[in-house]
């Protein structure tokens, strides 16, 4: 159950950041590319999960894990500070 | 100090993740735009999964339901998206 959970994460996550970024090469606000890039980063942080608990689980990740989130989410925070209104 | 820096970075993403709601909380209310009411739903799950996560110690077994919050947060995007990229009716057919 936890292995699919994790992957399914990883996998929905990507499906966001290409659906959003998608949508910003079509032609959306920059906000898309924001939030598409703030998914690319949590992507990564659900593949790091996916690698800590499933395939390493006696190595501990969760530093790098929650580290590749805070940038994503950094990345979403300037966008939506700087770059929202453009 | 590993220790002591995962809660830390928990709560900075739980921040960020609750700012993120904020914004466009504010964005739907100035654009009534479902598609900001969607992201500000799916960035408040995200934020109480991280803060129920940072608090709390579940066990190898239980961990994987606390991300099923993650699951649904997901979920809300890809649907904000969907719904966004549908064709609109015109309201005129029939007429």
């Amino acid at each position: 159950m936890g292995p699919a959970i994790y992957l399914l994460c990883s996998a929905a996550a990507a499906t966001c950041a290409y659906l959003l970024l998608q949508a910003y090469r079509r032609g959306g606000s920059r906000l898309l590319l924001w939030s598409g890039l703030c998914f690319v980063g949590l992507t990564i942080n659900n593949l790091i999960l996916v690698a800590d608990k499933v395939i390493v689980p006696h190595i501990d990740l969760s530093l790098y894990r929650t580290s590749a989130a805070l940038v994503a989410m950094t990345v979403l925070l300037y966008g939506l500070i700087w770059d929202a209104e453009r | 100090m590993k220790a002591d820096l995962y809660p830390m970075l928990m709560g900075a993403v739980a921040m960020a993740s609750f700012v993120a709601t904020l914004f466009f909380l504010r964005f739907w209310t100035q654009t009534r735009d479902p598609l900001f009411l969607f992201f500000s739903a799916a960035f408040a799950l995200d934020t109480l999964s991280r803060v129920a996560l940072a608090m709390s110690h579940p066990s190898d077994e239980l961990e994987p339901f606390y991300y099923v919050a993650r699951l649904v947060m997901f979920g809300l995007i890809i649907a904000a998206i969907i719904q966004k990229n549908r064709p609109r009716r015109t309201g005129r057919q029939g007429n």
